[in-house]
């Protein structure tokens, strides 16, 4: 019983903790007449699906869209990059493995924010400010890479090292051991790892904002920063834009729910 | 067999040295194989056998020296190269892939045709008992069949050089027994030179036509089982191999330098004769002590009995020494009883105090 | 078979390894570790609008920096991000360590609900912004109807235009944003706490509270340490929700120093004062950093 009693409470601090998701989704939900009521409306009286009429109305697509390549581009350099130097840093011991990874792992924390500056100023010296996305890619990727060589290494730690042994044996260059015998043991860890570098470049805003200076390749949070400056009144037009940039986050969070929580639990600390 | 001929070497190693950074972890190693030997590599954990045996492999990189495989130098050659099949002591299979498919492995990695791939899958699988377990994965096995497993994928290959690093240690005891043999008829069988990698002395001498014993990363001495046994090199050796382990008692030789003197009054003769007054360390196997008193004799008095029913091990005091007496059969007595312990004059071992080595 | 030598030590070597490390070193030295000491650089140069284009700038000395010091706006801001770092780190720590424990209980589904509250962390910090902002809003905003409803306040509160409040209003939305990874972080230290510790404690008669105090603190110390300076971390990283609720207003009164930097590099083109401040906090947080990464590695080492 008391058991069920703990599960209620939970399911209670979830549900207040959440709150602002579920007031996103209610808002949306509302006409603009009834969000100005008040006391607010804790459920929309008369909901009122206004997606589509949203999504056109601000071309919502288009920056999503933006959002989509920026962060396929920022997933693939970091996976591409990342993963084998993840691999080779799980293996590797003494000073010059150890200065790498302090490397990987201090600058994993430098804040994007005061990095913006010199790499402006360095990318319109290179002229790559004609790129803007290509700039953020290159940027932002910088970032994940730190943290995703840190999670991906804790995957590889736990692949037995004489695997590796076995496969030299057996044939394999190094080359081929790690393609064929620990890249498919360590697949799912790197998925993870993988989809959780994607959602946080979806989200990705500092970058974006400076070195994307043309409205038509926005990514969808300068978008909707822009928007949420310009029209400070119109919450359902804004939790509606809200609601849909982060559906396709929440759907895939709540598909992998159990393998991101064992991911981030097994490397997050190391 | 003519060791010193190259062509009768399939393994040579010359003047080995292999340092992890700073920390040197194998010292001049130098060591030939002879086609078609069991050799086992036998020391104390730590002492550097897998590293010798992964340097043999290929999987570690030497700081110096030679590797000649088949006469050719292998310094700088990959594993793959090197055509020799290992069995690691955590059996190293792969998870991903059935039994089958572990075995098969390094042929379709050689593009070997399929109908030979399974041809010789099968053929190993008949030999060690595999054949109903193809299609299951590593996961689905015991102890005893992973390790099966590991050696049917090393056969499968066919090689010139099977290297196996403690590979029944994870086994229960009952199993490690009978997997000894298995191996032993394996080889017998195939005929492929074996390196085998163990940190137990009974393995060793059960299994090997030739020992090499390695201490803190140096070869204390190779040779074959019977001869460590009856003429150990030097201390180490004679305390490694044996078990009980040999009894190592403080002595003096005597003024004709043709006895020994004990602590305990004792005065043995022993084998050959040696500078007199010198201070030595006699070495007495515990089943080399008997209880008759005949040959040399010692007196000693009864410490702790232990019986086992066809053993009998008493640990007695000679002097203010312990000794350990091995005695083959039930024997009947208590702490404090007295005893005349004999010894055959040739089975006392005498040791340089100082260096070790044997005199 | 031809094979050149590099090809070779490329696929045998221990050339494959280091080529993986290499080429990840390299990219994170031309996208990390240039901008880092060209910060620094530039914070000893004269960089306007004019000089942004060469790499070669009058050098101006530490006159950035005693420029910076005799703003006005320099110390309340050094407050306010003081202010910032610490009420977020003692509220997101204090109240994921009491979820942490609480989910440590055995119930029926307790690793699920957990997981839910990861939604708030994988959520893009701009867009959770905007939902506060609304949540905030002075007049029909649902916190101060909650607030009213309570009987905790009276009026309404303009939470992000009053400058009094401002600065709590981000520092409550980074609070949200950094209870679900405390929370977990401190659930795997917890979990690695053995039970029979807790049980001998019982037997010796320890109660709840003095279980915690002698036990589960004690032995979460590391992990507590770890998640301080993570903390520290992120929080000095958070711009997206200061961008998304007050933009540093008003008048600076929400603003700190992450946000501020940008500002002066991206709106008021005031480049040498931006790289002045992002070299200081950088120092900060690589010192940060360093501690962190140590006792990790101290950690790990028995
Ligand atoms: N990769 C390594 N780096 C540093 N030292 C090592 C490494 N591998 C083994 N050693 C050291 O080398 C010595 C020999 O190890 P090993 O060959 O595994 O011993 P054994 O197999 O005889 O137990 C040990 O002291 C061990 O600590
Ligand atoms: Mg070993």
């Amino acid at each position: 019983m008391k058991r069920y009693l703990l599960l209620a409470l939970a399911l209670l601090f979830a549900a207040i903790y959440l709150f602002p998701v579920y007031w996103m989704y209610a808002t949306a939900l509302k006409t603009s007449g009834s969000i100005f009521k008040y006391p607010p409306e804790l459920w929309p009286s008369e909901p009122l699906v206004q997606v589509s009429r949203v999504f056109a109305e601000h071309d919502i697509g288009r920056y999503l869209w933006n959002s989509l390549l920026v962060a396929s581009g920022i997933t693939a350099i970091t996976m591409l990059l990342g993963t084998g130097a993840a691999y080779a840093l799980a293996n590797a011991r003494g000073t010059k493995a150890n200065i790498a990874l302090f490397l990987v792992i201090v600058l994993q924390v430098l804040p994007p924010s005061l990095m913006v500056t010199p790499l402006f100023v360095a990318f319109n010296h290179v002229g790559l400010l004609d790129y803007p996305r290509t700039a953020v890619v290159l940027a932002t990727a910088a970032k994940t890479l730190a943290f995703y060589i840190v999670l991906c290494r804790a995957t590889f730690t736990q692949v037995p090292r004489e695997l590796k042994d076995a496969a030299l044996v057996d044939g394999n260059s190094h080359l081929g051991a790690f393609f064929l015998i620990i890249l498919p043991l360590a697949r799912n860890g790197i998925l993870i790892t993988s989809v959780l570098v994607f959602l946080q470049s979806f989200g990705e805003y500092v970058y974006s904002r400076s070195f994307i200076a043309t409205r038509e390749l926005q990514t969808a949070t300068v978008n909707l920063a822009t928007y949420l400056s310009a029209n400070s009144a119109d919450w359902v037009g804004l939790m509606n834009y809200a609601g849909i940039y982060v559906a396709p986050i929440l759907i895939v969070f709540i598909l992998l729910q159990r393998q991101i929580v064992t991911g981030l639990t097994s490397g997050a600390l190391k | 067999m003519n060791v010193d001929h190259p062509s009768m070497n399939q393994i040579e190693i010359e003047h080995l040295n292999k340092n992890y950074g700073s920390l040197q972890v194998l010292h001049d190693i130098s060591l030939d194989i002879p086609i078609g030997a069991f050799v086992a590599l036998v020391g104390p954990s730590g002492c550097g056998k897998s590293t010798l045996l992964r340097t043999i492999a290929g999987l570690e990189t030497i700081t110096s020296g030679t590797i000649k495989v088949a006469g050719e130098v292998v310094n700088d050659k990959a594993p793959r190269e090197r055509d020799l099949a290992m069995v690691f002591q955590s059996y190293a299979l792969y998870p991903h892939m059935t039994v089958e498919q572990n075995m098969s492995y390094s042929l379709r990695l050689r593009r070997r045709p399929k109908a030979e791939i399974d041809q010789r899958v099968g053929e190993a699988a008949k030999i060690l008992g595999l054949e109903k377990l193809l299609k299951r994965r590593p996961k689905q096995l015991s102890g005893g069949q992973r390790q099966r497993v590991a050696m049917g994928r090393a056969i499968v290959r066919n090689p010139k050089v099977f290297l196996f690093d403690e590979p029944l240690s994870n086994l229960d005891a009952a199993l490690r027994v009978q997997m000894r043999s298995e191996i032993r008829k394996l080889h017998k069988n195939l005929g492929a030179t074996s390196v085998y990698v163990t940190h137990d002395q009974i393995e060793a001498m059960t299994m090997a036509d030739l020992i090499v014993v390695l201490h803190d990363g140096r070869i204390e001495q190779i040779g074959k089982p019977l001869d460590l046994y009856r003429r150990p090199a030097n201390r180490f050796v004679a305390g490694f191999i044996g078990s009980p382990a040999m009894n190592f008692v403080p002595a003096e030789i005597t003024a004709d330098g043709r006895a020994i003197a004990l602590g305990a009054g004792a005065l043995l003769k022993i084998p050959r004769a040696q500078e007199p007054g010198r201070k030595v360390l006699a070495g007495l196997r515990p089943e080399h002590l008997r209880l008759d008193g005949s040959g040399e004799r010692l007196a000693a008095t009864v410490d702790i009995v232990e019986g086992t029913g066809s053993m009998t091990f008493i640990e007695a005091k000679v002097g203010s020494e312990l000794v350990n007496i091995a005695y083959a059969g039930t024997y009947e007595t208590e702490a404090g009883a007295p005893l005349t312990l004999g010894i055959a004059s040739e089975d006392i071992y005498l040791f340089d105090p100082e260096t070790g080595r044997a005199l | 078979m031809l094979q050149s030598g590099f090809a070779k030590y490329l696929r045998d070597g221990k050339g494959f390894e280091g080529t993986l490390i290499v080429a990840a070193v390299l990219y994170l030295l031309v996208f990390a570790a240039f901008p880092l000491i060209y910060t620094v650089v530039m914070s000893f140069q004269e960089v306007d609008m004019f000089t942004l284009g060469t790499l070669v700038r009058p050098f101006a000395g530490l006159q950035n920096y005693t420029d910076l010091f005799h703003r006005p706006e320099f110390a309340p801001i050094v407050w306010n991000t003081v202010i910032f770092v610490t009420l977020s780190i003692a509220f997101q720590l204090t109240i994921g360590f009491a979820l942490a424990l609480f989910f440590l209980q055995d119930f029926p589904g307790s690793t699920y609900v957990r997981g839910l509250f990861l939604a708030g962390w994988i959520l893009p910090a701009l867009v959770v912004g905007a939902v506060w902002r609304w949540i905030f809003a002075g007049d029909f905003g649902v916190l101060n109807y909650a607030l009213q409803s309570l009987g905790l306040i009276d009026g309404q509160i303009y939470w992000l235009s009053d400058p009094a409040y401002a600065l709590y209003s981000v520092i409550i939305a980074n609070i949200w944003l950094g209870i679900p990874f405390n929370m977990i972080l401190l659930s795997v230290g917890l979990a690695g706490i053995p039970g029979d510790v807790y049980e001998a404690a019982e037997m010796d008669g320890a109660n709840v509270f003095q279980r915690f105090l002698t036990i589960t603190l004690p032995m979460m110390g590391p992990t507590l340490g770890a998640v301080i300076a993570l903390g520290v971390i992120f929080t000095l990283q958070q711009f997206d929700l200061v961008a998304a609720l007050t933009q540093g207003g008003p008048a600076n009164a929400s603003n700190v120093a992450q946000y501020w930097s940008w500002q002066m590099s991206f709106q008021t083109y005031e480049i040498s004062g931006g790289a002045t401040v992002a070299t200081m906090m950088i120092a900060l947080v690589i010192v940060v950093a360093v501690i962190y990464v140590r006792s990790v590695q101290r950690e790990q080492s028995f």
